[in-house]
């Protein structure tokens, strides 16, 4: 309550503001009614925005997003601005498309220099004061990603029970600036979220997934870094992953090794203990046996006839025992090495 | 109104369809401004909302600045003959829009975020628009005419913004007052279409 004779008075300890038309400062007569009102705006000068990031999609744009200040609330309308030129000459430009990928994001479209450096800060501003970030200094061929790799296609390999054939086309927007590039894949199992990573794909489109569970069905997505733009040296930032692509591996009578890495085509499976002692046997038959002529492919190729002649076995067992089945098996090899 | 019964006259048939036509329009009518009573008490409790307290507050009683053009229902509306009901109702239906839009542009700036608020208060200028036609026209078919020089909608708007531009208090306080007149005049409508609507006394 006041008297009279006042003519101002100091309010402390005051929250932020609520809603962002202000508080309202409402002056009451003795029988309530509002004689006056005014709107308070209480909050805090901003802080200095920081962890700038930018990328650009295709050499074509640049989008870049930060974080706010410290704290972040200002409970004050609080104005952020990107701002750009190039670090040698120019005037500074003002970013103009916000809220692209986050509230604190903004997108350049056009008309971006190549092989030159910019310099890129944000501004906040808001009724209480301004607060400037660091300066983020960079070239747009340094911070290139790219779209997904589209037709990404996977297949089993013949009657290969643990194994799945992944191919994929290179991203077409670089394709005339592309000298190469890093890809990922990565798969899970259907019912699980734990995906599989397989890190050392560089620069082909094609990869094979090996030591699967048979009968099982497999989710793959692929992943692209335009590494190697105009012959850089220099990583890129991975695109998104592609949408993911499922299949299945055939079906078996035996349990499958549950897991393994991508062999490249034409070359030597690098993991699964199965492959490793089968690896180790073909050295040594080599050296003591002279079976010069045994590889993997030949292995492939068993396996693959091991899965048929199951698949006959089981069909004849429902129907009745058959002599050119148990000849067959006579044939086979043990089913463990 | 009145209807003739059982008769093959194509005359007869003729003066019976713009009847059962002119009904069908007040009925429609008036479930228009049943619902758009609903909309307006949400616009207005939407707009207390976001101008903090003491808005909203039981026992908030605050200023009632004019409002250039319009103004509350007069005590004496209900007693008047229906048609000078309506006509006064179409009259303030078609001040409302461009005042809505003045409260609208007003909110853009102090409530940038309240996006449902925004909307509704630019939906409520365009069915306060498409109301008062209808009432318009419902009034044309009962040959009744729409009345005599309104103030132009313009010049109550330019009048209201001018006031808007002010301080921001001030500001809450007119637009709060714009919403509770668009209550006060579709819900009159809706009652003084329920009137002429069938069941209703007239």
């Amino acid at each position: 309550m006041l008297n009279a004779s006042t003519l101002a008075l100091a309010l402390a300890n005051l929250n932020g503001s609520r809603q962002q038309s202000g508080d309202n400062l409402v002056c009451h007569a003795r029988d309530g009614s509002i004689l006056a009102g005014s709107c308070l705006y209480v909050g805090l000068p901003p802080e200095k925005p920081f962890n700038i990031s930018c990328w650009s999609k295709n050499m074509k744009d640049l989008t870049c997003r930060w974080t706010p200040g410290a704290h972040g609330e200002t409970f004050l309308h609080t104005n952020y601005s990107l701002k750009y030129k190039l670090r040698w000459y120019g005037q500074d430009n003002t970013c103009e498309e916000y809220h692209t990928v986050g509230p604190h994001s903004c997108h350049i479209p056009k008309d971006l220099a190549l092989f030159t450096p910019y310099e890129i800060w944000v501004e906040a501003t808001n009724r209480l004061g301004s607060a400037r970030s660091d300066v983020l200094t960079l070239d747009i061929l340094d911070v290139v990603t790219t779209d997904p790799p589209p037709d990404v296609h996977v297949s089993r390999v013949g009657g290969l029970e643990d194994q799945l054939s992944v191919r994929w086309v290179s991203p077409p927007a670089l394709k005339d600036f592309l000298f190469q590039a890093k890809y990922q894949i990565r798969y899970r199992v259907e019912d699980s979220v734990d995906w599989k990573v397989v890190d050392d794909v560089s620069n082909q489109t094609s990869c094979r997934l090996a030591g699967l569970k048979p009968g099982t069905v497999y989710f793959v997505q692929v992943r692209c870094n335009p590494f190697g733009i105009y012959g850089s040296k220099k990583a890129g930032i991975w695109s998104e992953w592609s949408h993911p692509t499922a299949a299945s591996t055939p079906r078996s009578e035996r349990p499958g090794p549950g897991g393994g890495a991508c062999e490249p085509r034409g070359s030597e499976p690098s993991s699964g203990p199965v492959r490793r002692e089968l690896k180790q046997f073909l050295g040594w038959l080599k050296k003591h046996a002279y079976c010069s002529n045994l590889s993997f492919r030949l292995y492939d190729q068993w396996r693959a006839w091991m899965q048929k002649s199951h698949k006959t076995r089981n069909q004849h067992r429902t129907r009745g025992s058959c002599p050119r089945a148990e000849g067959a098996r006579r044939e086979v090899l043990p089913d463990k090495l | 109104m009145s209807r003739r019964e059982g008769s093959l006259d194509p005359q007869a048939d003729s003066s019976v369809s713009p009847l059962l036509h002119l009904e069908a329009k007040i009925q429609q009518t008036h479930s228009l401004a049943r619902l758009l009573t609903k909309y307006a008490e949400q616009l207005l409790q939407e707009y207390v909302q976001h101008q903090g307290d003491p808005f909203g507050l039981p026992g908030f009683s605050p200023p009632r600045p004019p409002v250039a053009g319009l103004s509350a229902p007069a005590p004496g509306h209900a007693g008047l003959p229906v048609p000078e009901r309506l006509r006064l109702d179409a009259a303030a239906l078609a001040v409302l829009p461009p005042l809505l839009d003045v409260v609208r542009r007003r909110q853009a700036e102090l409530n940038p975020r309240a996006a449902r608020l925004l909307r509704r208060l630019e939906d409520s200028a365009r069915q306060a628009r498409a109301l008062g036609a209808a009432v318009e026209a419902v009034l044309g078919a009962l040959g009744a005419e729409t009345g005599g020089p309104r103030p132009e909608p313009a010049a109550a708007a330019a009048a209201i913004a001018a006031a808007a531009t002010g301080g921001v208090f001030p500001a809450k306080v007119l637009g709060l007052r714009v919403c509770s007149l668009y209550l006060e005049w579709v819900s009159r409508t809706e009652a003084d279409l329920g009137q002429l609507a069938p069941g209703g006394p007239a």
